[in-house]
Protein backbone atom coordinates (compact mmCIF):
# COMPACT_ATOMS: atom_id res chain seq x y z
CA UNK A 1 0.00 0.00 0.00
CA UNK A 2 0.75 3.43 -0.57
CA UNK A 3 0.80 6.09 1.47
CA UNK A 4 -2.96 8.03 1.45
CA UNK A 5 -3.10 10.56 4.22
CA UNK A 6 -6.01 12.41 2.59
CA UNK A 7 -8.49 9.40 2.78
CA UNK A 8 -12.05 10.84 2.83
CA UNK A 9 -11.04 14.40 4.62
CA UNK A 10 -11.13 16.55 1.48
CA UNK A 11 -15.11 17.00 -0.15
CA UNK A 12 -16.76 18.33 -2.63
CA UNK A 13 -19.52 20.70 -1.67
CA UNK A 14 -20.52 22.32 -4.64
CA UNK A 15 -20.86 21.69 -8.85
CA UNK A 16 -22.09 23.93 -11.21
CA UNK A 17 -22.62 23.32 -15.03
CA UNK A 18 -23.48 25.61 -17.93
CA UNK A 19 -26.08 24.43 -20.61
CA UNK A 20 -24.28 22.70 -23.01
CA UNK A 21 -24.40 23.26 -26.80
CA UNK A 22 -22.94 23.94 -30.58
CA UNK A 23 -23.22 27.18 -31.27
CA UNK A 24 -24.16 29.57 -27.08
CA UNK A 25 -22.18 32.56 -28.35
CA UNK A 26 -20.10 32.98 -25.42
CA UNK A 27 -16.21 33.21 -24.89
CA UNK A 28 -15.15 30.38 -22.26
CA UNK A 29 -14.84 33.57 -19.90
CA UNK A 30 -18.20 33.43 -19.86
CA UNK A 31 -18.79 29.86 -19.90
CA UNK A 32 -16.36 29.90 -16.72
CA UNK A 33 -18.11 32.49 -15.24
CA UNK A 34 -21.61 30.92 -14.86
CA UNK A 35 -20.67 27.55 -13.89
CA UNK A 36 -18.64 28.87 -11.22
CA UNK A 37 -21.60 30.82 -10.15
CA UNK A 38 -23.72 27.85 -10.16
CA UNK A 39 -21.00 26.15 -7.88
CA UNK A 40 -20.61 28.11 -5.40
CA UNK A 41 -24.34 28.68 -4.73
CA UNK A 42 -25.07 24.96 -4.66
CA UNK A 43 -22.19 24.91 -2.19
CA UNK A 44 -24.30 27.50 -0.07
CA UNK A 45 -21.13 29.56 0.11
CA UNK A 46 -20.00 33.34 -0.03
CA UNK A 47 -17.45 34.08 -2.88
CA UNK A 48 -15.35 35.73 -0.59
CA UNK A 49 -14.17 32.07 1.00
CA UNK A 50 -12.72 30.97 -1.99
CA UNK A 51 -9.50 31.29 -1.49
CA UNK A 52 -7.89 29.01 -4.17
CA UNK A 53 -8.66 28.42 -8.07
CA UNK A 54 -7.47 26.05 -10.81
CA UNK A 55 -8.65 27.45 -14.12
CA UNK A 56 -9.17 25.99 -17.54
CA UNK A 57 -6.24 25.81 -19.93
CA UNK A 58 -2.56 25.86 -20.32
CA UNK A 59 -1.73 29.84 -20.93
CA UNK A 60 -2.63 32.03 -17.63
CA UNK A 61 -2.33 34.82 -19.87
CA UNK A 62 -4.72 34.20 -22.39
CA UNK A 63 -7.28 36.46 -22.53
CA UNK A 64 -10.96 35.73 -22.48
CA UNK A 65 -10.25 32.51 -21.49
CA UNK A 66 -11.42 30.85 -17.88
CA UNK A 67 -7.80 31.18 -16.68
CA UNK A 68 -7.04 31.83 -12.70
CA UNK A 69 -6.16 35.50 -13.77
CA UNK A 70 -9.39 36.29 -15.50
CA UNK A 71 -11.79 34.00 -13.22
CA UNK A 72 -10.93 36.30 -9.99
CA UNK A 73 -11.06 39.45 -11.16
CA UNK A 74 -14.37 38.80 -13.10
CA UNK A 75 -15.88 37.10 -10.24
CA UNK A 76 -14.44 40.04 -7.69
CA UNK A 77 -12.67 37.37 -5.44
CA UNK A 78 -9.85 39.75 -3.37
CA UNK A 79 -7.19 37.47 -2.57
CA UNK A 80 -6.55 33.09 -3.37
CA UNK A 81 -3.40 31.90 -1.41
CA UNK A 82 -3.35 28.87 -4.49
CA UNK A 83 -4.03 29.38 -8.22
CA UNK A 84 -3.17 27.45 -11.03
CA UNK A 85 -4.83 26.44 -14.33
CA UNK A 86 -4.82 23.19 -16.12
CA UNK A 87 -7.46 20.77 -17.74
CA UNK A 88 -8.48 17.16 -18.32
CA UNK A 89 -8.50 14.92 -15.39
CA UNK A 90 -5.66 16.70 -13.20
CA UNK A 91 -7.11 20.07 -12.45
CA UNK A 92 -10.01 18.35 -9.93
CA UNK A 93 -6.89 16.35 -8.46
CA UNK A 94 -4.56 19.59 -8.15
CA UNK A 95 -7.55 21.37 -6.44
CA UNK A 96 -8.18 18.77 -3.86
CA UNK A 97 -4.50 18.69 -2.93
CA UNK A 98 -4.01 22.16 -2.99
CA UNK A 99 -6.93 21.87 0.01
CA UNK A 100 -5.87 19.14 1.67
CA UNK A 101 -1.99 20.72 2.18
CA UNK A 102 -3.24 23.80 3.66
CA UNK A 103 -2.35 25.86 0.56
CA UNK A 104 -6.49 26.76 0.41
CA UNK A 105 -9.28 25.81 2.39
CA UNK A 106 -12.00 26.21 -0.51
CA UNK A 107 -10.85 25.67 -3.84
CA UNK A 108 -12.71 26.13 -6.89
CA UNK A 109 -12.00 24.55 -10.31
CA UNK A 110 -13.55 25.96 -13.82
CA UNK A 111 -13.04 23.82 -16.76
CA UNK A 112 -14.29 25.21 -20.21
CA UNK A 113 -14.68 24.52 -23.80
CA UNK A 114 -15.86 26.04 -27.05
CA UNK A 115 -16.44 24.13 -30.22
CA UNK A 116 -13.36 24.42 -32.80
CA UNK A 117 -12.86 26.65 -36.12
CA UNK A 118 -11.95 22.63 -36.91
CA UNK A 119 -15.19 20.88 -36.09
CA UNK A 120 -17.78 21.73 -38.89
CA UNK A 121 -18.64 24.57 -41.64
CA UNK A 122 -20.67 26.12 -39.56
CA UNK A 123 -17.90 26.15 -36.66
CA UNK A 124 -15.48 27.63 -38.99
CA UNK A 125 -17.53 30.08 -40.35
CA UNK A 126 -17.62 32.61 -37.10
CA UNK A 127 -14.66 34.68 -36.75
CA UNK A 128 -14.81 34.47 -32.70
CA UNK A 129 -13.74 30.88 -32.88
CA UNK A 130 -11.36 31.72 -35.58
CA UNK A 131 -9.81 34.64 -33.38
CA UNK A 132 -9.76 32.16 -30.71
CA UNK A 133 -7.59 29.56 -32.41
CA UNK A 134 -5.35 32.34 -33.83
CA UNK A 135 -4.86 34.38 -30.29
CA UNK A 136 -6.01 31.81 -27.75
CA UNK A 137 -3.69 28.13 -28.63
CA UNK A 138 -1.84 26.03 -26.30
CA UNK A 139 1.65 27.49 -27.70
CA UNK A 140 4.03 25.48 -29.55
CA UNK A 141 4.31 24.80 -33.16
CA UNK A 142 1.46 22.14 -33.44
CA UNK A 143 0.49 21.85 -36.96
CA UNK A 144 3.83 23.23 -38.27
CA UNK A 145 5.02 21.76 -41.71
CA UNK A 146 6.99 18.97 -40.15
CA UNK A 147 5.21 15.84 -40.43
CA UNK A 148 7.29 13.44 -38.03
CA UNK A 149 5.71 16.54 -35.49
CA UNK A 150 2.05 15.52 -36.37
CA UNK A 151 1.42 14.13 -33.66
CA UNK A 152 2.05 16.27 -30.83
CA UNK A 153 -1.03 16.81 -28.71
CA UNK A 154 -2.90 15.25 -31.83
CA UNK A 155 -6.08 12.59 -31.58
CA UNK A 156 -5.00 10.83 -34.54
CA UNK A 157 -2.51 8.09 -32.54
CA UNK A 158 -6.20 7.28 -30.89
CA UNK A 159 -7.01 5.97 -33.96
CA UNK A 160 -3.70 4.23 -34.94
CA UNK A 161 -4.06 2.40 -31.44
CA UNK A 162 -7.18 1.57 -31.81
CA UNK A 163 -5.77 -0.37 -34.47
CA UNK A 164 -3.08 -1.74 -33.00
CA UNK A 165 -5.33 -2.97 -30.11
CA UNK A 166 -7.65 -5.03 -32.68
CA UNK A 167 -3.88 -6.72 -34.23
CA UNK A 168 -3.06 -7.58 -30.70
CA UNK A 169 -5.55 -8.88 -29.57
CA UNK A 170 -7.12 -10.31 -32.58
CA UNK A 171 -10.26 -8.19 -31.65
CA UNK A 172 -12.97 -6.41 -33.90
CA UNK A 173 -14.51 -2.74 -32.90
CA UNK A 174 -17.50 -4.03 -30.45
CA UNK A 175 -15.57 -2.83 -27.20
CA UNK A 176 -15.59 0.49 -28.48
CA UNK A 177 -18.94 0.19 -29.87
CA UNK A 178 -20.70 -1.18 -26.75
CA UNK A 179 -19.45 1.55 -24.88
CA UNK A 180 -20.61 4.47 -27.51
CA UNK A 181 -24.17 2.43 -27.46
CA UNK A 182 -24.18 2.78 -23.68
CA UNK A 183 -22.94 6.61 -23.35
CA UNK A 184 -25.43 7.49 -26.11
CA UNK A 185 -28.54 5.67 -23.89
CA UNK A 186 -27.67 7.34 -21.18
CA UNK A 187 -27.36 10.47 -23.83
CA UNK A 188 -31.06 10.18 -24.19
CA UNK A 189 -32.39 10.22 -20.57
CA UNK A 190 -29.88 13.45 -19.95
CA UNK A 191 -31.73 16.81 -20.64
CA UNK A 192 -28.45 18.61 -20.77
CA UNK A 193 -27.07 16.67 -23.13
CA UNK A 194 -26.42 17.72 -27.26
CA UNK A 195 -27.04 13.90 -28.67
CA UNK A 196 -30.36 13.05 -27.70
CA UNK A 197 -30.73 9.67 -29.87
CA UNK A 198 -29.82 6.56 -28.62
CA UNK A 199 -27.79 4.68 -31.41
CA UNK A 200 -28.11 0.78 -31.95
CA UNK A 201 -24.54 -1.23 -33.07
CA UNK A 202 -25.77 -1.25 -36.99
CA UNK A 203 -25.64 2.93 -36.54
CA UNK A 204 -22.10 2.63 -34.70
CA UNK A 205 -20.96 0.54 -37.94
CA UNK A 206 -22.75 2.41 -40.30
CA UNK A 207 -21.15 5.89 -39.00
CA UNK A 208 -18.47 8.02 -41.36
CA UNK A 209 -15.15 7.10 -40.93
CA UNK A 210 -12.89 9.92 -39.84
CA UNK A 211 -9.20 8.26 -39.15
CA UNK A 212 -9.43 4.85 -40.07
CA UNK A 213 -10.53 2.39 -37.60
CA UNK A 214 -11.93 5.22 -35.93
CA UNK A 215 -15.33 6.57 -36.91
CA UNK A 216 -17.61 9.55 -36.12
CA UNK A 217 -19.24 7.77 -33.18
CA UNK A 218 -15.70 7.06 -31.18
CA UNK A 219 -15.56 10.69 -30.80
CA UNK A 220 -16.65 13.32 -28.27
CA UNK A 221 -19.38 15.91 -29.66
CA UNK A 222 -18.00 19.34 -29.79
CA UNK A 223 -19.95 22.03 -27.87
CA UNK A 224 -19.69 24.93 -25.76
CA UNK A 225 -20.02 24.43 -22.34
CA UNK A 226 -18.62 24.97 -18.92
CA UNK A 227 -18.02 23.23 -15.32
CA UNK A 228 -17.10 24.21 -12.07
CA UNK A 229 -16.67 22.27 -8.56
CA UNK A 230 -15.70 23.29 -5.36
CA UNK A 231 -14.01 21.40 -3.23
CA UNK A 232 -13.08 21.86 0.84
CA UNK A 233 -11.94 19.97 3.98
CA UNK A 234 -14.57 17.59 5.04
CA UNK A 235 -15.10 19.44 8.66
CA UNK A 236 -15.84 22.65 6.61
CA UNK A 237 -18.33 20.33 4.50
CA UNK A 238 -20.43 19.15 7.56
CA UNK A 239 -21.19 22.30 8.07
CA UNK A 240 -22.67 23.16 4.28
CA UNK A 241 -26.36 21.93 3.45
CA UNK A 242 -25.20 19.33 0.59
CA UNK A 243 -24.41 16.30 1.20
CA UNK A 244 -20.49 15.99 1.02
CA UNK A 245 -18.87 13.84 -1.36
CA UNK A 246 -15.55 12.86 -0.25
CA UNK A 247 -12.49 12.21 -1.99
CA UNK A 248 -11.67 8.71 -0.90
CA UNK A 249 -8.47 8.32 -3.00
CA UNK A 250 -6.29 9.80 -6.09
CA UNK A 251 -4.13 9.84 -8.20
CA UNK A 252 -2.02 11.39 -11.88
CA UNK A 253 -0.28 9.19 -13.89
CA UNK A 254 2.97 10.73 -15.82
CA UNK A 255 4.93 8.11 -18.17
CA UNK A 256 8.16 8.82 -20.45
CA UNK A 257 5.54 9.21 -23.64
CA UNK A 258 6.41 12.94 -23.70
CA UNK A 259 5.28 15.29 -25.99
CA UNK A 260 5.86 13.04 -29.15
CA UNK A 261 2.89 10.43 -28.73
CA UNK A 262 4.51 7.75 -30.98
CA UNK A 263 6.41 7.01 -28.02
CA UNK A 264 4.23 5.35 -26.37
CA UNK A 265 5.96 1.87 -25.75
CA UNK A 266 2.64 -0.40 -25.52
CA UNK A 267 -1.14 -0.65 -24.94
CA UNK A 268 -0.95 -1.27 -21.18
CA UNK A 269 2.01 1.19 -20.34
CA UNK A 270 -0.13 4.58 -21.05
CA UNK A 271 -1.18 7.09 -18.45
CA UNK A 272 -4.28 5.58 -17.43
CA UNK A 273 -2.47 2.43 -16.41
CA UNK A 274 -0.09 4.69 -14.21
CA UNK A 275 -3.21 6.29 -12.18
CA UNK A 276 -5.36 3.77 -11.52
CA UNK A 277 -2.43 1.82 -9.76
CA UNK A 278 -1.41 4.36 -8.06
CA UNK A 279 -5.20 4.69 -6.68
CA UNK A 280 -5.87 1.32 -6.05
CA UNK A 281 -2.25 1.46 -3.92
CA UNK A 282 -4.20 4.24 -2.42
CA UNK A 283 -7.60 2.35 -1.27
CA UNK A 284 -8.18 -0.89 0.86
CA UNK A 285 -11.57 -0.82 -1.76
CA UNK A 286 -11.94 -3.41 -4.49
CA UNK A 287 -13.72 -3.11 -8.43
CA UNK A 288 -17.02 -4.84 -6.13
CA UNK A 289 -16.94 -2.04 -3.86
CA UNK A 290 -17.72 0.78 -6.96
CA UNK A 291 -21.55 1.56 -7.45
CA UNK A 292 -20.92 4.09 -10.55
CA UNK A 293 -18.04 3.62 -13.17
CA UNK A 294 -16.62 6.64 -15.31
CA UNK A 295 -14.19 6.33 -17.64
CA UNK A 296 -13.63 9.04 -19.80
CA UNK A 297 -14.56 9.20 -23.68
CA UNK A 298 -12.78 11.79 -25.75
CA UNK A 299 -12.35 8.77 -27.51
CA UNK A 300 -14.12 5.16 -26.56
CA UNK A 301 -10.54 4.38 -27.13
CA UNK A 302 -9.65 6.17 -23.74
CA UNK A 303 -13.09 4.63 -22.11
CA UNK A 304 -11.56 1.04 -23.02
CA UNK A 305 -8.16 1.87 -21.97
CA UNK A 306 -9.71 2.91 -18.42
CA UNK A 307 -11.78 -0.38 -17.95
CA UNK A 308 -8.96 -2.35 -18.80
CA UNK A 309 -6.53 -0.53 -16.22
CA UNK A 310 -8.99 -0.39 -13.93
CA UNK A 311 -8.93 -4.15 -14.00
CA UNK A 312 -12.55 -5.02 -15.22
CA UNK A 313 -11.02 -7.34 -17.00
CA UNK A 314 -7.94 -7.93 -19.09
CA UNK A 315 -6.23 -6.06 -21.92
CA UNK A 316 -8.31 -7.00 -25.16
CA UNK A 317 -10.86 -8.81 -23.20
CA UNK A 318 -13.03 -5.45 -23.16
CA UNK A 319 -15.50 -6.44 -26.27
CA UNK A 320 -16.27 -10.12 -24.37
CA UNK A 321 -17.00 -8.21 -20.82
CA UNK A 322 -18.81 -5.74 -22.41
CA UNK A 323 -21.38 -7.73 -24.30
CA UNK A 324 -21.45 -10.16 -21.06
CA UNK A 325 -22.42 -7.20 -18.86
CA UNK A 326 -25.33 -5.49 -21.41
CA UNK A 327 -28.29 -4.48 -20.31
CA UNK A 328 -30.89 -5.26 -23.64
CA UNK A 329 -33.74 -4.06 -22.32
CA UNK A 330 -31.80 -0.55 -20.89
CA UNK A 331 -29.31 -0.66 -23.64
CA UNK A 332 -26.43 0.14 -20.92
CA UNK A 333 -23.28 -1.50 -19.28
CA UNK A 334 -24.18 -3.06 -16.09
CA UNK A 335 -20.89 -4.34 -15.08
CA UNK A 336 -20.80 -7.14 -13.39
CA UNK A 337 -24.66 -7.50 -12.94
CA UNK A 338 -24.90 -3.59 -11.47
CA UNK A 339 -22.40 -0.96 -11.99
CA UNK A 340 -23.45 1.66 -14.33
CA UNK A 341 -21.28 3.62 -16.51
CA UNK A 342 -21.30 7.03 -17.63
CA UNK A 343 -24.89 7.78 -16.11
CA UNK A 344 -24.75 11.15 -18.23
CA UNK A 345 -23.60 10.27 -21.30
CA UNK A 346 -20.46 11.45 -21.41
CA UNK A 347 -18.34 13.15 -24.29
CA UNK A 348 -19.86 11.12 -26.21
CA UNK A 349 -23.50 12.50 -25.80
CA UNK A 350 -23.10 15.28 -23.36
CA UNK A 351 -20.84 17.17 -25.03
CA UNK A 352 -16.56 17.35 -24.52
CA UNK A 353 -16.05 18.67 -21.16
CA UNK A 354 -12.80 17.31 -20.50
CA UNK A 355 -14.12 15.11 -18.46
CA UNK A 356 -15.05 17.58 -16.20
CA UNK A 357 -18.65 16.63 -16.32
CA UNK A 358 -17.74 13.29 -15.05
CA UNK A 359 -16.28 14.53 -12.22
CA UNK A 360 -19.60 16.52 -11.88
CA UNK A 361 -22.38 13.73 -12.62
CA UNK A 362 -20.62 11.33 -10.42
CA UNK A 363 -21.07 14.30 -7.39
CA UNK A 364 -24.29 14.45 -8.37
CA UNK A 365 -25.72 10.75 -8.38
CA UNK A 366 -23.85 9.97 -4.95
CA UNK A 367 -25.50 13.25 -3.67
CA UNK A 368 -28.70 11.26 -4.82
CA UNK A 369 -30.55 14.48 -5.93
CA UNK A 370 -31.35 13.18 -9.95
CA UNK A 371 -34.35 12.33 -9.39
CA UNK A 372 -35.64 9.82 -12.59
CA UNK A 373 -32.31 9.88 -13.02
CA UNK A 374 -31.00 8.77 -9.88
CA UNK A 375 -29.11 5.27 -9.82
CA UNK A 376 -30.43 4.21 -6.51
CA UNK A 377 -28.09 3.73 -3.54
CA UNK A 378 -25.33 4.53 -5.15
CA UNK A 379 -22.49 5.36 -2.58
CA UNK A 380 -18.72 5.33 -4.74
CA UNK A 381 -18.07 6.04 -7.53
CA UNK A 382 -15.05 5.48 -9.64
CA UNK A 383 -13.44 7.85 -12.08
CA UNK A 384 -10.62 7.88 -14.83
CA UNK A 385 -10.03 10.76 -16.99
CA UNK A 386 -7.27 12.07 -19.28
CA UNK A 387 -5.45 11.57 -22.49
CA UNK A 388 -3.22 8.44 -22.87
CA UNK A 389 -0.24 10.72 -22.76
CA UNK A 390 -1.12 13.76 -20.55
CA UNK A 391 -3.03 15.20 -17.56
CA UNK A 392 -4.74 11.75 -16.41
CA UNK A 393 -6.42 11.40 -12.99
CA UNK A 394 -8.13 8.04 -10.98
CA UNK A 395 -10.47 8.96 -8.35
CA UNK A 396 -12.96 7.56 -6.04
CA UNK A 397 -15.85 9.46 -4.48
CA UNK A 398 -17.95 8.75 -1.76
CA UNK A 399 -20.51 9.34 0.38
CA UNK A 400 -20.71 7.40 3.74
CA UNK B 1 21.25 25.05 -51.32
CA UNK B 2 23.74 27.89 -49.06
CA UNK B 3 26.51 26.19 -47.48
CA UNK B 4 27.15 25.94 -44.87
CA UNK B 5 24.16 25.32 -43.55
CA UNK B 6 24.40 27.93 -40.43
CA UNK B 7 21.96 28.23 -37.57
CA UNK B 8 20.23 31.54 -39.48
CA UNK B 9 19.69 29.43 -43.03
CA UNK B 10 18.00 26.95 -40.64
CA UNK B 11 15.51 29.45 -39.49
CA UNK B 12 15.15 30.29 -42.53
CA UNK B 13 14.18 27.14 -43.82
CA UNK B 14 12.05 26.16 -41.36
CA UNK B 15 9.57 29.47 -40.50
CA UNK B 16 7.27 27.46 -38.90
CA UNK B 17 9.02 24.95 -36.72
CA UNK B 18 10.13 25.97 -32.85
CA UNK B 19 13.56 25.57 -33.60
CA UNK B 20 15.59 25.32 -29.99
CA UNK B 21 19.31 24.25 -29.07
CA UNK B 22 18.69 21.18 -28.40
CA UNK B 23 17.11 20.39 -31.74
CA UNK B 24 18.44 22.49 -34.02
CA UNK B 25 20.86 19.66 -35.25
CA UNK B 26 18.16 17.49 -36.77
CA UNK B 27 16.72 20.44 -38.92
CA UNK B 28 20.49 21.30 -40.35
CA UNK B 29 20.50 17.39 -41.14
CA UNK B 30 17.01 17.18 -42.95
CA UNK B 31 18.35 20.31 -44.97
CA UNK B 32 20.96 17.90 -46.02
CA UNK B 33 18.86 15.00 -46.77
CA UNK B 34 19.56 12.99 -43.77
CA UNK B 35 17.90 11.50 -41.15
CA UNK B 36 19.51 12.09 -37.73
CA UNK B 37 18.58 11.49 -34.07
CA UNK B 38 20.10 12.09 -31.21
CA UNK B 39 22.34 9.14 -29.29
CA UNK B 40 24.10 8.85 -26.02
CA UNK B 41 27.99 8.52 -26.93
CA UNK B 42 28.15 6.44 -23.64
CA UNK B 43 25.84 3.80 -23.08
CA UNK B 44 24.63 3.66 -26.87
CA UNK B 45 20.87 4.97 -25.90
CA UNK B 46 18.61 6.49 -28.61
CA UNK B 47 17.23 9.67 -27.67
CA UNK B 48 13.86 10.98 -29.32
CA UNK B 49 12.31 13.24 -29.33
CA UNK B 50 15.63 15.93 -29.65
CA UNK B 51 16.75 16.13 -25.93
CA UNK B 52 20.24 17.37 -24.48
CA UNK B 53 20.25 14.09 -21.70
CA UNK B 54 20.52 10.29 -22.21
CA UNK B 55 17.73 9.50 -19.82
CA UNK B 56 19.61 6.25 -19.00
CA UNK B 57 22.94 6.61 -17.81
CA UNK B 58 22.77 10.70 -17.35
CA UNK B 59 25.27 11.55 -19.60
CA UNK B 60 25.07 15.19 -21.78
CA UNK B 61 27.60 13.41 -24.48
CA UNK B 62 24.53 13.28 -26.70
CA UNK B 63 25.24 13.70 -30.74
CA UNK B 64 23.05 13.52 -33.58
CA UNK B 65 24.19 10.67 -35.28
CA UNK B 66 22.16 9.37 -38.82
CA UNK B 67 20.37 6.12 -38.41
CA UNK B 68 20.50 2.84 -40.71
CA UNK B 69 16.88 4.05 -42.06
CA UNK B 70 15.36 0.53 -41.88
CA UNK B 71 12.73 -0.13 -39.56
CA UNK B 72 9.05 -1.78 -38.96
CA UNK B 73 5.25 0.08 -39.33
CA UNK B 74 4.41 0.16 -35.54
CA UNK B 75 0.67 1.66 -35.82
CA UNK B 76 -0.97 3.60 -38.30
CA UNK B 77 -4.24 5.16 -39.10
CA UNK B 78 -5.97 6.53 -42.26
CA UNK B 79 -7.22 10.30 -42.05
CA UNK B 80 -10.43 10.11 -44.36
CA UNK B 81 -11.22 13.55 -42.71
CA UNK B 82 -8.78 16.21 -41.79
CA UNK B 83 -9.94 19.30 -39.49
CA UNK B 84 -11.30 21.57 -41.68
CA UNK B 85 -14.12 18.66 -42.20
CA UNK B 86 -13.80 18.52 -46.22
CA UNK B 87 -13.46 14.89 -46.57
CA UNK B 88 -10.25 13.32 -48.65
CA UNK B 89 -10.74 11.86 -52.21
CA UNK B 90 -7.48 9.39 -51.25
CA UNK B 91 -6.83 8.73 -47.59
CA UNK B 92 -3.63 9.96 -45.92
CA UNK B 93 -1.91 7.18 -43.95
CA UNK B 94 0.18 8.12 -41.54
CA UNK B 95 2.98 5.75 -39.89
CA UNK B 96 4.73 5.57 -36.59
CA UNK B 97 7.72 3.53 -38.06
CA UNK B 98 9.79 1.62 -35.08
CA UNK B 99 12.98 2.16 -36.29
CA UNK B 100 15.66 -1.08 -35.84
CA UNK B 101 18.02 1.13 -33.83
CA UNK B 102 16.16 0.52 -30.19
CA UNK B 103 12.97 -1.02 -29.15
CA UNK B 104 10.05 1.76 -28.97
CA UNK B 105 12.16 4.39 -31.01
CA UNK B 106 9.17 5.54 -33.58
CA UNK B 107 9.32 8.26 -36.25
CA UNK B 108 6.39 9.37 -37.43
CA UNK B 109 6.38 9.95 -41.13
CA UNK B 110 3.94 8.89 -44.90
CA UNK B 111 4.50 5.59 -46.06
CA UNK B 112 4.37 5.94 -49.88
CA UNK B 113 5.07 3.76 -52.69
CA UNK B 114 2.03 1.71 -51.06
CA UNK B 115 -1.52 1.55 -51.45
CA UNK B 116 -2.95 2.58 -47.99
CA UNK B 117 -5.00 -0.81 -47.61
CA UNK B 118 -1.76 -2.67 -48.21
CA UNK B 119 -0.16 -1.18 -44.75
CA UNK B 120 -0.19 -3.75 -42.28
CA UNK B 121 1.30 -3.60 -38.64
CA UNK B 122 5.04 -4.65 -38.62
CA UNK B 123 5.48 -4.32 -42.71
CA UNK B 124 9.07 -3.65 -42.81
CA UNK B 125 10.21 -0.03 -44.60
CA UNK B 126 12.86 1.64 -45.25
CA UNK B 127 13.58 5.47 -45.44
CA UNK B 128 13.16 7.11 -48.53
CA UNK B 129 12.20 10.91 -48.91
CA UNK B 130 9.15 13.06 -50.74
CA UNK B 131 9.41 16.42 -51.10
CA UNK B 132 6.46 18.54 -49.92
CA UNK B 133 6.25 22.32 -50.80
CA UNK B 134 9.36 22.68 -52.24
CA UNK B 135 11.47 20.46 -49.26
CA UNK B 136 12.30 17.43 -48.84
CA UNK B 137 11.00 15.27 -46.32
CA UNK B 138 11.39 11.98 -44.52
CA UNK B 139 8.90 9.28 -45.76
CA UNK B 140 9.34 5.32 -45.83
CA UNK B 141 8.33 2.55 -48.48
CA UNK B 142 8.04 -1.50 -48.23
CA UNK B 143 11.18 -3.19 -48.77
CA UNK B 144 10.65 -4.89 -52.12
CA UNK B 145 12.58 -8.18 -52.26
CA UNK B 146 13.50 -9.99 -55.66
CA UNK B 147 12.94 -6.25 -57.16
CA UNK B 148 15.10 -5.87 -60.75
Amino acid sequence: MARNPLRDRIAVVGVGSTPYGRDLRRSHLSLGLEAAINAIRDASLDKREIDGICGSGMTPLAQGGAGFLSLQGALGIESCTWVLNSWLGSAFVYAAQAVFSGLCDVALVVQTYLREPGMSRAAGGDPFRRALQKFGDIGGDIGGSDFAKRWVHSGEPYAAWMKRYMHNYGTNKDAFAYMALNNRSHGARNPAAVMKEPISLDDYYASRVIWEPMQVFDMDVPVDCGEAQIITTAERARDLPQKPVYIHAMSLGGTRCGEYYENTLGWTENSHWVAQRGLWARSELTLPDIDLFYPYDGYTADAIGVVEAAGYCKPGETGDFFKSNWDPIANVLRLNGRTLVTTHGGGLAQGRAGGANFYSEAVRQLRGTEEYRQVGGAKSALIGIGSFFHDPSAVILRTV
Amino acid sequence: MRNPIDDSYVFELYPDIQLTRDNIEHYRALAERRLVINHCSDCGYWIYPHRPLCPECWSWNVRPEEIGGFGAVFMFTLLHQLRDSKNLIHPINVAAVELDEQRGLRYLARVVNCAPQEISHGMRVQLTWIEIDGKEWPAFEPIRTGKG
